[in-house]
C-alpha cells in the first residue's frame, strides 16, 4: 500500500458531493491502484501518477528529445528508476562485479558504481481537457542532473538531484493527440561524497488543472499556533495562481476516521490567511503520530476547480537550552540516526514501501529521529516519517561556495540556492515530523567573514519561507571566531551576546564528532542549544548519558543508523600486523560504508545490539570478539565497530581464549559455558554498560545472566551450531499491494538441521519466481562487491540475503522458492492484493 | 501552550570580532595561517606544516579544522602544538577576522 495517497480514502467523492459540492471530474487516486490506471488518458485532477511505462536509454546522445526520434529499441521501465544499481553493461569480473567497477570516477564515495547519462522517453495522450485546462508535470527527484523536453520544447534544466521541481506543460502541449516528453539525466565525474545513484530515482506525478486558476504549488502552509484547554488554534496560509474574486477557498481538517473536524471558507485572493478551531485535538506525537486530512479546495460557486489533500499533524515543538526539546510540552530526547538516501540493495529508488521500511526497522530499534544527510529527504520518506512518527532534520546541501569535490553541486549553489530552499522548505513544511531545517553540512567556509554572511542569508531565507522552525547545521572541527552580532543581524533576542562564527546565526547548533566540546560550550554559551548531529557508534552511552543529565543538549544522530551504498569502508574493521602503522585504508572491493547500527539489508549489528542495551531496549547482548590470529591486531575505522558477533560458532579456535563482551543495563552479569559457571563480573558507571570476559572457546552453549541488585533482568544464549543443512523462505508480510509501486520484501536464511542461523554462512542461493511480481533486488549485507544486485542467484552473507519483489499489476498469489547446493530447498508465497 | 516562532532578523552586519588570543585548539588551521605572526611561528615550529594539511580531502575544510582536532588523524604531534601554543599565547589578541 503506497502512503502517498492514504489519507484519501475510497469513498471520499461521494462524501464531498454530500457536503454540497459539486465535484469537476477531478481525478484524486484513491490507492495504489491509480498508479495503474494512469495507463488510460489521463483526465483533470492532481497527483496522478506517471510513473509507468517510459523508455530507457543508458548512454551519451544528443537529439534524442526530438519527438520522431527512434526510441523502439529502448528498454521499457516503470519509474522509480536507477541505472547506478544495474550491472554495468558488459561488466567484465573482477574488475566489475554487478554493478560496481573497480575503475568507477567516483570511488570509494559512490562505492564504486558508475553513473554517465540516461535518456528517458515516455509517450502521453490525454483525454479531451476544457479549452483553459493546465497541465503540469512534477518530479519529485532526479539525480543528479536533468533536462526535461516536451514535443522537443526544452522545459527546464535541474541541478540539485534531491529536490522536487515542476514544469508547465500547457504551452507545448498537444490536446488531441501523442505528446513526447523526454528527460536526460546526467550522474558525471566526482559529484557526490556518498552513493547518489542516477536517473529518475523518485516519482514523476502529473497535475491537471480545468482552468489557470489554482492552488498554487506547494501554496499551502499550515502550523498549529497554540493548544489550550482542549483546543488548537491552527493557522493558515493559502497562495492561489490567477485568482479571482468569483473564487472561494475552503480550508478544512479531516480526521483519520474522514469526519470533518474544522472547516473555513474565504474569498480567494492571490494570498489568503485563515484559522481553525479544532476542539479536542488529536496531537502528533513520535508515539502517537495521529493524522488529519489537510483539504484545500478551490470554489467557483459550488464548482471545485482545484483540490489538494495532505497528511497534516496537530503538534507544537519547543526547544531551549533551560527545558530542552518538548513535543506538546512533553520532553524528549532524540535519539537519532543520520541516513543517506538510498535504500540499499534497490539503489536510490524511492518507493514507499521500501522508505516505510526504513523507517519501521529504525523505530524497531529505539530511533525516534532522522537526520536526512546531507540532501532534501524523499516525499516517500518523509510521508513514511510523519506516518510512523518518526522526527526528521530535513538537510539542504552538502556544500555552498566551496567544493568538496571537484564536480559537486558548489558549482550551481550560487545560481540555484534560493530554489533550492524553496523546494526544501514549501515542499515539506506540512510534514508534523520536520522539526529543523538544515542549512548544511560541514560547510568549508562557514566560519570564513564569507560564509558567516552566506549563514545569515540562508538562515533568513528559511525563516522567511517557514518561521515556524528552528534552523540548524552540522558543524565539525571548530566554530570559528568568538564574534558578537549586532541586534539588526541578530536572531531576535541574541544581539549583543558572544557567540562563534559558525553558530551565532543558527538557532540550534548541530555538533559533528565534538562530544568533548559539548559541556564545555555550554559553560561559555549557556543558552545555547546542541545536539550531536553526526556521532561515532563507539560513544553511544556517552552521547546517551550526556543529553539524559543535559537539557541543553537535545540528543544524538549516529554516524550511521543504517548501512549505505558509498563512503565505502569508513566503518571497516581489519586485521593488521601488529608490527607498523596501525592503519587500514578501505578501497575495492569494499562497497558499502559498514558504518550502520543495521545492515544494508535490515538487521542489527553489534553496534546496534550495543546500542539497544544503552537505549534500554534490552538488558543483555552478547557478543564475541573473532579471535585474532597471533601477529595481527585488529584494526577498527574510526565509524567502525570490532569485529565481534552474537554467535559462539568459532570451529577454528577450539581451546584459544576468546573475549566476550557483555553488554548490559544490569550490575552484575555472570556466564555459563555448557552449565559452568565460567565468569562473573560487576558492572558500574565506569564501565559504561560493557565488561569483557575471557572464555576458552569449547563448543556449545554459552549463557549470559544479567541482575540488578539480586534480581534476574535479563538472560542471553549463544549455541554453537551445526553444518548448514537448509534454507528457510520468509516473506516479511504475507500479504502485499498488487499495484507497482508495492515491494514484498523475502528474507532468505541458512540455518542448521536445528533451525539455527548459520552465523558466517556464506553461499550462492538461485531463486525462482513465479507469479506476478518481479525480482528487483537479490543480494546481502555484505560490504565488498561481490556481484549483481539484480540477478536471481546471490550469495548469502552471516547466513543471509535478502530479496526485493515488486509487483506486476496483478492480482495472485507470488511463489518464491529458493535453492542451495547442498542444502534443503524452501519456498513460501505472498498473496498480491 | 503557544508556538514558538523564528523570524527572520532585520539585516546583515558584518559581527564584531571579540578579542581573543588565537591557540591550536579552538583557532582554526585557515585563521592560523591568514595572520602572518600566527603562520610565522606555526612553520617554524612544523616545518612541513603545509604539507601535512595539503591532502585533498583536508584542504575544503583548513576553516573546519584546528590543528589539534587533526591529533587524532596523526596529522600533527601534540608535543609540537604545545610548543606553538606558548609562542601565540605571547602575541597580542586578534581583534580583527582573518582576511
Amino acid at each position: 500500500m503506497s502512503d502517498r495517497h492514504v489519507l484519501i480514502e475510497p469513498g471520499r467523492r461521494e462524501m464531498m458531493i454530500a457536503a454540497g459540492a459539486v465535484l469537476l471530474p477531478l481525478s484524486f487516486p484513491t490507492n495504489a491502484q491509480a498508479a495503474m490506471a494512469s495507463e488510460a488518458p489521463l483526465g483533470l485532477g492532481r497527483e496522478q501518477a506517471f510513473d509507468l511505462d517510459w523508455r530507457f536509454f543508458r548512454g551519451v546522445a544528443d537529439g534524442l528529445e526530438a519527438p520522431g526520434a527512434d526510441d523502439s529499441s529502448w528498454r521499457r521501465v516503470d519509474l522509480p528508476h536507477d541505472w547506478s544499481v544495474e550491472d554495468v553493461p558488459g561488466g567484465q569480473s573482477p574488475r566489475q562485479l554487478g554493478p560496481f567497477d573497480k575503475t568507477a570516477v567516483g570511488g570509494t564515495a559512490t562505492g564504486y558504481t558508475q553513473g554517465g547519462e540516461g535518456w528517458y522517453r515516455k509517450r502521453f495522450r490525454l483525454k479531451a481537457l476544457p479549452a483553459d485546462a493546465r497541465v503540469e508535470i512534477a518530479f519529485d527527484g532526479i539525480s543528479v542532473t536533468s533536462e526535461v523536453w516536451l514535443n522537443g520544447h526544452l522545459l527546464g534544466t535541474h541541478v540539485h538531484g534531491y529536490t522536487p521541481f515542476a514544469y508547465d506543460l500547457t504551452p507545448w502541449l498537444v490536446r488531441d493527440g501523442e505528446n513526447v516528453l523526454a528527460v536526460r539525466a546526467r550522474n558525471l565525474g566526482r559529484n557526490s561524497r556518498w552513493y547518489a545513484g542516477s536517473g529518475i530515482y523518485r516519482h514523476v506525478t502529473l497535475n491537471i488543472f480545468p482552468s489557470p486558476a489554482r492552488i498554487a504549488r506547494w501554496g499551502v502552509g499550515a502550523w498549529t499556533r497554540r493548544i489550550l484547554s482542549g483546543h488548537a488554534e491552527i493557522d493558515i496560509t493559502t497562495r492561489i495562481d490567477n485568482a479571482d474574486p468569483a473564487l472561494t477557498l475552503v480550508t478544512r481538517l479531516r480526521s483519520a476516521q474522514g469526519k470533518i473536524v474544522a472547516e473555513a471558507s474565504t474569498p480567494a485572493s492571490g494570498g489568503v490567511s485563515q484559522s481553525l478551531h479544532l476542539d479536542a485535538p488529536q496531537l502528533w506525537s513520535p508515539n502517537n503520530p495521529y493524522l488529519y486530512s489537510l483539504e484545500t479546495e478551490l470554489r467557483r460557486g459550488t464548482l471545485i476547480i482545484d483540490r489538494l489533500a495532505q497528511p497534516w499533524g496537530v503538534r507544537i515543538v519547543t526547544m531551549d537550552a533551560a527545558n530542552g526539546l518538548k513535543i506538546n510540552d512533553v520532553s524528549i530526547k532524540l535519539r537519532g540516526g543520520c541516513i543517506h538516501h538510498d535504500n540499499g540493495l534497490l539503489g536510490a529508488v524511492a518507493l514507499a514501501d521500501a522508505d516505510t521500511r526504513r523507517v519501521l526497522t529504525l523505530k524497531a530499534r529505539g530511533y525516534n529521529a532522522i537526520r536526512s544527510s546531507h540532501n532534501p529527504a524523499s516525499a516517500t520518506l518523509r510521508a513514511a516519517c510523519d506516518r510512523h512518527g518518526m522526527l526528521l532534520i530535513d538537510e539542504a546541501f552538502d556544500a555552498w561556495h566551496v567544493p568538496k569535490l571537484n564536480d559537486d553541486y558548489s558549482k550551481y549553489f550560487r545560481e540555484d540556492w534560493q530554489v533550492a530552499l524553496a523546494a526544501l522548505v514549501l515542499s515539506a513544511r506540512n510534514s508534523p515530523s520536520v522539526i529543523m531545517w538544515s542549512i548544511g553540512n560541514e560547510i568549508p567556509e562557514r566560519s570564513t567573514t564569507k560564509g558567516m554572511e552566506w549563514c545569515w542569508k540562508l538562515a533568513n531565507e528559511v525563516r522567511r519561507l517557514d518561521p515556524t522552525r528552528p534552523v540548524t547545521a552540522a558543524l565539525n572541527g571548530v566554530l570559528g571566531e568568538p564574534i558578537i552580532v549586532s541586534e539588526k543581524a541578530a536572531r531576535p533576542g541574541f544581539g549583543g551576546r558572544e557567540d562563534d562564527a559558525s553558530s551565532a546565526f543558527l538557532d540550534v547548533a548541530g555538533y559533528n564528532y565534538r562530544l568533548e566540546n559539548i559541556e564545555a560550550d555550554h559553560q561559555k554559551h549557556p543558552e545555547r542549544i546542541i545536539y550531536a548531529s553526526e556521532t561515532f557508534p563507539h560513544d553511544a552511552y556517552d552521547y546517551h548519558a550526556l543529553a539524559e543529565r543535559a537539557p541543553y543538549m537535545l540528543g544524538e544522530f549516529v554516524w550511521t543508523a543504517m548501512d549505505y551504498i558509498g563512503e565505502a569502508g569508513i566503518g571497516a574493521t581489519k586485521r593488521i600486523p601488529n608490527k607498523g602503522m596501525p592503519y587500514y585504508l578501505a578501497q575495492w572491493p569494499w562497497v558499502n560504508a559498514w558504518c550502520g547500527d543495521v545492515d544494508l539489508i535490515g538487521h542489527q549489528k553489534p553496534p546496534s545490539l550495543a546500542r539497544d542495551v544503552i537505549w534500554g531496549l534490552s538488558p543483555l547482548e552478547i557478543l564475541v570478539q573473532r579471535p585474532v590470529p597471533e601477529g595481527q591486531v585488529e584494526f577498527v575505522a574510526q565509524w567502525g565497530w570490532p569485529d565481534e558477533l552474537p554467535s559462539w560458532t568459532w570451529p577454528d579456535a577450539t581451546g584459544q581464549g576468546l573475549a566476550v563482551r557483555l553488554y548490559s543495563s544490569g550490575d552484575r552479569v555472570e556466564l555459563h559455558l555448557n552449565g559452568a559457571l565460567v565468569g562473573t563480573k560487576a558492572l558500574t558507571a565506569s564501565d559504561k554498560m560493557r565488561v569483557e570476559i575471557p572464555v576458552p572457546y569449547a563448543p556449545g552453549t554459552l549463557e549470559a545472566i544479567a541482575y540488578r541488585g539480586s534480581r534476574e533482568i535479563g538472560r542471553k544464549r549463544l549455541e554453537t551450531v551445526s553444518a548448514a543443512a537448509r534454507l528457510r523462505v520468509t516473506p516479511e508480510k504475507p500479504r502485499s499491494g498488487r499495484d507497482r509501486q508495492s515491494l514484498s520484501y523475502i528474507g532468505i536464511d541458512m540455518l542448521d538441521a536445528q533451525g539455527r542461523l548459520i552465523p558466517e554462512g556464506e553461499m550462492k542461493v538461485r531463486l525462482t519466481i513465479n507469479g506476478p511480481a518481479e525480482l528487483v533486488a537479490f543480494g546481502s549485507a555484505n560490504p565488498l562487491a561481490i556481484g549483481s544486485l539484480r540477478a536471481n542467484e546471490a550469495m548469502t552473507f552471516r547466513g543471509r540475503a535478502l530479496a526485493i519483489l515488486r509487483s506486476t499489476g496483478a492480482k495472485g498469489t507470488v511463489r518464491i522458492e529458493a535453492r542451495a547446493d547442498g542444502l534443503q530447498p524452501a519456498a513460501a508465497t505472498v498473496r498480491l492484493v | 501552550m503557544d508556538a514558538p516562532l523564528y523570524p527572520p532578523s532585520q539585516a546583515y552586519e558584518q559581527p564584531a570580532v571579540v578579542p581573543h588570543r588565537m591557540d591550536t585548539n579552538a583557532t582554526s588551521i585557515g585563521a592560523l595561517l591568514a595572520d602572518p605572526a600566527t603562520k610565522a611561528i606555526v612553520i617554524a615550529e612544523i616545518p612541513n606544516f603545509m604539507g601535512r594539511i595539503g591532502n585533498e580531502q583536508l584542504k575544503p575544510h583548513l576553516y573546519n579544522f584546528s590543528p589539534r582536532s587533526l591529533v587524532q588523524f596523526g596529522v600533527f604531534k601534540a608535543d609540537a602544538l604545545d610548543r606553538v601554543d606558548r609562542q601565540l599565547a605571547t602575541l597580542p589578541p586578534i581583534t580583527t577576522f582573518a582576511k
